[in-house]
């Protein structure tokens, strides 16, 4: 049976989850999205049902966020409940139904990302883990992990630098640059710390975007398997399902998801 | 991140609690008129009306998308803006801020729609503690009667709907301002709440108000603005 880091919110009934929370964490512009979009297609081929979701998308408050954070006149402890806002939407809304209903949950980022940006940010680490305290601990939680040095070719050449993502709140003076560096530093010793603290399966990022889909496929299957999955998985003989998947080597044929050529990391503003 | 009570600015924080009708906006605006008579600098501040939030829980309850966790994280983010781009810096700046309705509120429905009282009080963390917290203690009785003769009819979450404790309007509103009196008379000892009896006369109640205000404000004459 599922479980939460500590408080149960009212209605909700943890017992008939059936499906599993899978969660891809990282910071800015380390590829999330791209890998979510080929293990979308993957599990998919593999019969399971796939919701994605990710930060600030929520009905309720995802608009708002994003057009408070235009005018950058949110203080931190407002930005962070804002945030918390829409996880707790998306929480009732979204995956809970989901996983009721079988479904894999894909999600990109967790309250993770959330409890590092207001670390560093200085809020209290009690106040915060409290604050989260509701949220579902995930089946797995892939955190994918790259270093400042690589992280910056990366979003320099593809988007360029974010004010959020430079952490410029926090230094608005400070050139584009060095904020960047200095806001992502931090928050990749937020991530190592909270990888620890939540058992994080960590997948190096720096390399391909195929390595990394692999580390992350094996991952998931192993997660799919790890407890048994509701008989029409286990027992329907027919089409490749996920036990077959496991034992065979990487998937290289017919539909693979690199038919496309690689592309830089879109779709990552939070 | 200062947490409650551990704030130290020079200001005055006035807040008033109750359930609606139990009369505490009036007494407030009448605060409101004497501090300013008396010369201070006084700043009201209302529940739910950050700019930049307020829409969203407008539109959260106007299409009932609000969920009990939802309703209070919106409040909470709309009291946080409040807080740190208002109420902070004007205590700073040695005002005397008012607030129609305060954290209690907070805790109080939030409990009432099942919300755990630790986890709720915890979320508020980074609240400024008051000055002084009046709570205005009124029987529901006459807190309807005064409602019922104001406007018709309750307000969907005003008056629980959500819950689903009655589909009688009035019989939910009943049901769930009884538990939001139970967790006030709750906190009047946690918080050290003031309570005033809010079945006397107005300027009675209002007397007794400038009274202990006025004791806390002693030993702030420089927050005077004008002679």
């Amino acid at each position: 049976m599922k479980e939460t880091y500590g408080n149960v919110l009212p209605g909700m009934n943890l017992s008939d989850l059936a499906g599993k929370l899978v969660v891809i964490e990282g910071t800015d512009g380390v590829g999330r999205s791209t890998q979510i979009n080929l293990l979308k297609e993957w599990l998919e081929q593999q019969g399971h049902a796939v919701i994605e979701t990710g930060l600030s998308r929520s009905g309720l408050v995802g608009k708002s966020i994003k057009r408070a954070k235009e005018g950058h006149t949110l203080g931190r402890i407002t930005l962070t409940l804002f945030y918390a806002t829409d996880f707790a939407d998306r929480l009732d809304q979204e995956i809970l139904p989901a996983l009721r209903a079988g479904f894999v949950v894909l999600t990109d980022r967790y309250i993770y990302s959330l409890i590092a940006r207001a670390m560093v940010r200085d809020l209290d680490p009690a106040w915060i883990r409290n604050v989260y305290s509701f949220a579902l601990k995930p089946d797995a939680i892939f955190y994918l992990r790259i270093g400042v040095d690589n992280l910056i070719p990366r979003v320099v050449f593809s988007r360029g630098f974010d004010y959020w993502e430079s952490g410029m709140d926090l230094s608005p003076s400070e050139d584009m640059y060095e904020s960047f560096r200095n806001y992502q530093t931090k928050l990749l010793q937020q991530f190592d710390r909270l990888a620890e603290e939540y058992n994080f399966n960590v997948v190096d990022a720096s390399t391909d975007i195929r390595t990394v889909f692999e580390q992350l496929r094996s991952g998931i299957l192993r997660t799919l398997q790890g407890e048994p999955r509701p008989a029409a998985v286990q027992t329907t003989p027919g089409p490749v399902m996920i036990a077959s998947a496991a034992d065979g080597p990487a998937q290289s044929s017919g539909s693979s998801p690199f038919a496309s050529p690689e592309r830089p990391d879109e779709g990552l503003k939070v | 991140m200062k947490r409650y009570g551990e704030h130290r600015i020079p200001g005055r924080l006035f807040v008033v609690e109750g359930i609606d009708g139990s009369g505490k906006t009036t007494q407030l605006m009448l605060l409101n008129q004497w501090l300013k008579a008396e010369g201070y600098g006084v700043v009201l501040s209302e529940w739910n009306s950050s700019l930049l939030v307020k829409d969203t829980t407008r539109r959260g309850k106007k299409k009932k998308l609000l969920t009990p966790s939802t309703f209070s994280l919106i409040h909470a983010t709309d009291f946080a803006d409040r807080t740190e781009h208002n109420v902070i810096p004007l205590l700073k700046a040695g005002a005397v801020v008012l607030c129609d309705r305060y954290i209690y509120t907070a805790f109080a429905r939030d409990v009432a729609r099942g919300m755990d009282p630790k986890w709720t009080r915890e979320l508020y963390a980074f609240a400024v503690r008051p000055t002084v917290a009046f709570y205005f203690r009124v029987p529901l009785d006459v807190a309807m009667k005064r409602l019922m003769s104001a406007r018709n009819g309750f307000k969907f979450y005003e008056a629980g709907m959500d819950l689903g404790l009655s589909e009688d309007p009035d019989e939910s509103f009943r049901v769930f301002q009884n538990r939001i009196i139970e967790e006030y008379e709750k906190m009047v000892p946690e918080f050290g709440m003031t309570v005033i009896d809010a079945t006397l006369p107005i300027p009675e109640q209002q007397a007794q108000m400038r009274e202990i205000a006025l004791a806390k404000l002693e030993r702030a004459k420089q927050l005077r603005v004008a002679p």
